[in-house]
């Protein structure tokens, strides 16, 4: 039965996974800051993940894209051209625009916010688990910026002059936004702080 | 058992010895199942040839026209660059800098420094620039968001090709095959075996 590097006395390097004691501060290998766990990690991700929420009204109650078509201007929310697309009768498009610019961001920061308070119990359960639900959540991260990147190839491409123009509206910025936060507050987060509640819980038990 | 041969999983912290790991074979955490290091014998020459073609691709995505758009006898044409700098002409330069950046500018910066520590890794001459430039790799690599850009693409060409015909430019092309070799590089510059080489290397010196 194998040990964790914290029960040996050793903190491992996030940058390049190099072991040294735990009383260093600098890695000896490739010089970055060594924790043994990430500071401060559950608060760290919880005032991100508020930030990320705030930013998230604005992402959606602005307008993404402005249209301008035959002189008529025409302002789009995310969610109003998820509606567009289901009136013109492509439901199939209109899916993957909801899960990639609504379910998933939403589902990525009620996980992150779940698992901060996991993190907080101190006796775990199905750590390993709630170990993938992170990782898949890190995974997820920069894959919501897709909507920001649409937005940018419409404006960039739709520029036929007086007949059809696509202007980027100020949404996307709050958008980018919340991808950006999230994704810090994701690597913010400490998986391993389960980890060690859950081998805590179980020393007390054998006790 | 040596320390060095060790790794501490990234997301338990479960130790696990990594040394015997053969040609091609990779170890994952015994605990948590997280993904620990792949063992390839020509893994840093594999990082140089993709490295390599990444470089002239990337050139080529830049060089071309990426997109071009027609309808109603109109005719549009978009290049890469410009997916960024539209969003300045329309005064949004926080969201220029940041498309730019994650598309085109980091990327390029990340192929650059992953072939000269490749290249210096292969030809065993260590500098003093090696680590801060492999630390460098590791810590902007999670923030290169060249595979969204390639779905954004396929997700604005679905997204009008009612409206008009869009037909994909060389630029297009060269930019897919970036983002696989540049993928495959990134995936062949395993953290710890890397890190090793790097700390022999640097010790000889």
């Amino acid at each position: 039965m194998s040990n964790s590097a914290a029960s040996e006395g050793l903190s491992s390097c996030h940058l390049c996974y190099k072991l040294a004691p735990k009383s260093e501060h600098k890695c000896p290998r490739c010089g970055a800051a060594m924790h043994l766990r990430k500071t401060d990690s559950i608060q760290r991700t919880l005032a991100l993940l508020i930030t990320a929420f705030v930013l998230y009204i604005p992402a959606n109650v602005l307008p993404i894209m402005i249209t301008d078509q035959l002189g008529a201007s025409e302002p789009s929310t995310i969610i109003g051209g998820v509606l567009l697309l289901i009136k013109l009768g492509s439901v199939p498009i209109a899916l993957v625009i909801f899960i990639a610019s609504v379910a998933v961001p939403l589902s990525k920061m009620f996980s992150m916010l779940y698992l901060c308070w996991c993190a907080s119990q101190d006796v775990p359960i199905s750590v390993r688990q709630k170990t993938v639900l992170y990782r898949i959540t890190e995974f997820v991260g920069k894959w919501s910026m897709v909507d920001v990147f649409v937005v940018a190839i419409l404006v960039a491409l739709v520029n036929l002059g007086g007949l059809v123009v696509i202007k980027p509206g100020i949404a996307a910025l709050a958008f980018a936004g919340v991808v950006i936060v999230s994704m810090i507050a994701a690597e913010s987060f400490d998986p391993r702080v389960m980890w060690d509640n859950l081998e805590e819980s179980l020393e007390e038990k054998n006790d | 058992m040596s320390v060095s041969n060790l790794v501490a999983c990234p997301s338990c912290d479960l130790l696990a010895d990594v040394s015997s790991l053969k040609h091609s074979e990779k170890a994952n955490c015994a605990r948590c199942g997280h993904f620990l290091t792949k063992y390839m014998q020509d893994g840093t020459l594999r990082v140089v040839s993709y490295a390599i073609s990444a470089l002239v691709f990337l050139i080529l995505a830049n060089c071309y026209p990426f997109l071009s758009f027609k309808a109603s006898g109109f005719e549009s044409e978009m290049t890469l660059a410009k997916t960024a700098l539209e969003f300045y002409r329309y005064g949004m330069l926080d969201l220029a800098l940041m498309v730019g950046t994650f598309i085109i500018l980091l990327p390029a910066f990340v192929v650059l420094l992953l072939l000269s520590v490749s290249l210096s890794i292969h030809n065993q001459k260590p500098s003093a620039w090696l680590t801060p430039a492999s630390r460098l790799i590791f810590l902007l690599q999670g923030w290169c968001m060249v595979e969204v850009f390639l779905i954004g693409v396929i997700v604005s060409l679905v997204k009008i090709a009612a409206m008009a015909t869009v037909v994909m430019g060389i630029s297009f092309w060269a930019y897919a095959a970036f983002t696989v070799v540049f993928t495959l590089a990134l995936s062949s510059f395993d953290r710890f075996q890397t890190w090793k080489k790097i700390e022999l290397l640097m010790e000889g010196s």
